[in-house]
Order: structure tokens, then sequence, then C-alpha cells
């Protein structure tokens, strides 16, 4: 159990929903006045794979300024980053080039497996889906669009990168179709953008 | 829990924050209330007692003269407390915080905290429970001796 360890990141701008994400995923619940996270947090969760269980660590790092200088240290031995941004705020996404430098110059995994993010579907759209989907590409992460809030695709987004992280030569298991592949399925019919809650 | 608050800081974080507070104390005489925190949330993650009862004054004096900041300075004095098991101070800091404002982060702070001090009353009991046997069994055999003394003087 404790070599089946996977290390997961989740950065990305104050306020898009980093933490809620993890709260749905975990606990399934959503706050709507969630606090703005202090430093670091922990959560995990164990997540099973074609029979086998992985213990999932999720690491939440507080978006605000003050702890940008801080947090890289957590990047160390993470398999995994989930990039977030705010699908009803551009700013939010034009910033993670500069979160995806930063993972890139402290991140120890030259492999380490990304998901970008695109959060908040349930509110009025400013950030096209192609132009998230361009953003991903170009980073060679993988892509998807949720909503914490009305818990649509949230467990996608855990499911595809740890897929991803477990069918990479990290694991030895060979098979590294499976991650990917369901992935830009799930990106055809997840269209939706709106939902009733 | 645990897990978040047996994270050690890497060695060279906290060499590079400590660097940059003694830098500045040198060259300007004093130290931005960004690199006292900084330095400070180093500290009190570091594996030695030290470290962290530093970094809990460092904290102490921003709580005291930088309000902006002081959800994050008392989440990281409960947080430091807890490390060094000052766990009677830690709690103090969580409801201090919980006054002002809910929070997830230092509500499970607070049960974390709230289930060690139930743990280390029942090791105390036990602890007294032990010792109340030890010192029965003294007794006892000071008891029989006395008898057994009693008898041969007969």
């Amino acid at each position: 159990m404790a070599d089946r360890a996977i290390k997961l990141l989740v950065i990305g701008e104050s306020g898009v929903g980093k933490s809620s994400l993890i709260h749905r995923f975990v606990e399934n619940k959503f706050d709507e006045n969630h606090d703005v996270t202090i430093g670091m947090d922990f959560k995990s969760k164990v997540m099973n794979v074609d029979g086998i269980d992985y213990k999932v660590a999720l690491w939440d790092t507080a978006g605000a300024e003050r702890f940008r200088s801080l947090t890289p240290s957590f990047y160390r031995k993470a398999l995994g980053a989930i990039v977030v941004y705010d699908i009803s705020n551009r700013d939010s996404l034009v910033k993670l080039e500069a979160w995806l430098a930063e993972l890139d110059s402290y991140s120890d995994n030259p492999n380490i497996a990304i998901i970008v993010v695109g959060n908040k579907i349930d509110q009025e759209r400013v950030v096209d889906r192609e132009e998230g989907r361009k953003f991903a590409r170009k980073h060679r992460a993988l892509f998807i669009e949720t909503s914490a809030k009305c818990d649509q695709f949230v467990s996608d987004v855990f499911q595809d990168v740890v897929e991803k992280i477990v069918s990479s030569e990290y694991f030895n298991n060979g098979n590294s179709s499976g991650g990917l592949d369901i992935a830009s399925n799930r990106d055809l019919e997840a269209s939706a953008s709106t939902c009733y809650c | 829990m645990e897990d978040l608050l047996n994270e050690v800081v890497p060695q060279e974080d906290l060499e590079r924050f400590e660097k940059k507070y003694h830098h500045e104390l040198e060259l300007d005489g004093e130290v931005t209330t960004d690199t006292k925190f900084e330095y400070a949330f180093c500290l009190v993650r570091s594996r030695y007692t030290n470290d962290i009862r530093k970094g809990i004054m460092i904290l102490e004096e921003l709580a005291r003269t930088h309000p902006d900041g002081r959800r994050d300075y008392i989440y990281y004095l409960a947080f430091g407390n807890a490390r060094i098991k000052e766990y009677t101070s830690g709690l103090k800091y969580c409801r201090a915080f919980l006054d002002i404002e809910s929070n997830d982060q230092v509500r499970s702070l607070e049960e974390y905290i709230k289930k060690e001090i139930d743990k280390e009353v029942a090791k105390g009991m036990a602890v007294a429970g032990g010792a109340a046997l030890v010192l029965g069994g003294i007794l006892g055999l000071g008891i029989a001796m006395a008898r057994n003394k009693q008898k041969r003087e007969k």
C-alpha cells in the first residue's frame, strides 16, 4: 500500500475553486462560502484503478500572493499537478502560464502528469472551452471543465490524472493509452455547461 | 491532519529564508513583515523544537504588529504549538481563530488537538493507575514482611 502512494498538487490563482474541487471529491460536499486556504492543506483518498488501490495524497496550496514564495517546496515528489482556472475569469487562465513556469522550475519530476481544469461551468462563461483546451495542449496537459458546485466531472479530474500516472512508467504498468484516451473521449461529450442546482 | 503536521520543511528552504532574514536585519537594521513570516513559516515546520519555538515567537510578534495577516499568524501559531505538543496553547489559538471566522482547516486542527489531549489524559490515568498498583504491591509486600517478622520473633 505504501508504495502505491501518489502525491498530487493542486495549484492556481486564489478563488478559482481548488479547495472546492478537493472538498467535492473527498467528501462530496460543497460550501458556497469556502474560506481562503491558509498556506497548505492536505487531504487523502484511496482510489481504485484496474483493481489496485492507490493512496492519493492531495496537497492543496494557497493561491494567495503571500504564500507564492513558500509553496514551491511542496512541489517536490509530486507525480501529478491539477492546475485550475475559473472559466468566468480570463485572468485566472492567463496567470496559469506563470504557475506552470513555477511548476516547471521547482518540480523534480520531469514527467509530472498535468491536468488543466476549467472550473465553475455553472457560472457565466468568459473563457471558451477551445481556449482552455488549446492552453492545455500547448503544455502537453490533459484538459477538462468542471463544476465543483454542481458536481460535474469533478471525480473525472482525479481519475484522469491518476490513470495517466498509473499507466506511465513510474508504476511500470505498460498500458500507456488508458488515461489519455478516456480524457479525450470525455472532452467530446462534456459540452453541457449549464446545470440546475 | 497528522500528515500535515508531520511534513518537515526542506533544509534548504529553512536556510534560504533564514539567510534572507539575517541579511535584511544586518543591512537595514529591521526585517520586513513578509520576510519575518516566510522565516517563521519555515521554522514552525522544522523538526527541531527550538526552531519551532523561535517561529512561534516571531509569529506572536507579527500577530501583535500586523493585524492584516492575523489569520495566517494565528493558524500557524496553533500549528506550531500542536507540533511541539503544547496542546493547551494550540487549542487557545484555534478557538481565537474560530471565534472570528469559521474555517475547515482550523476546525480539523482543533479536532486533532482535542483528540491528543484526550489521549494524554487517558495515558495519565493509566500511569496513575499503574502507580497505584505498584504502591499497593509495595504496601502488600511490606505488610507481609512485617507479619513474617512478627512470626519469626514469636
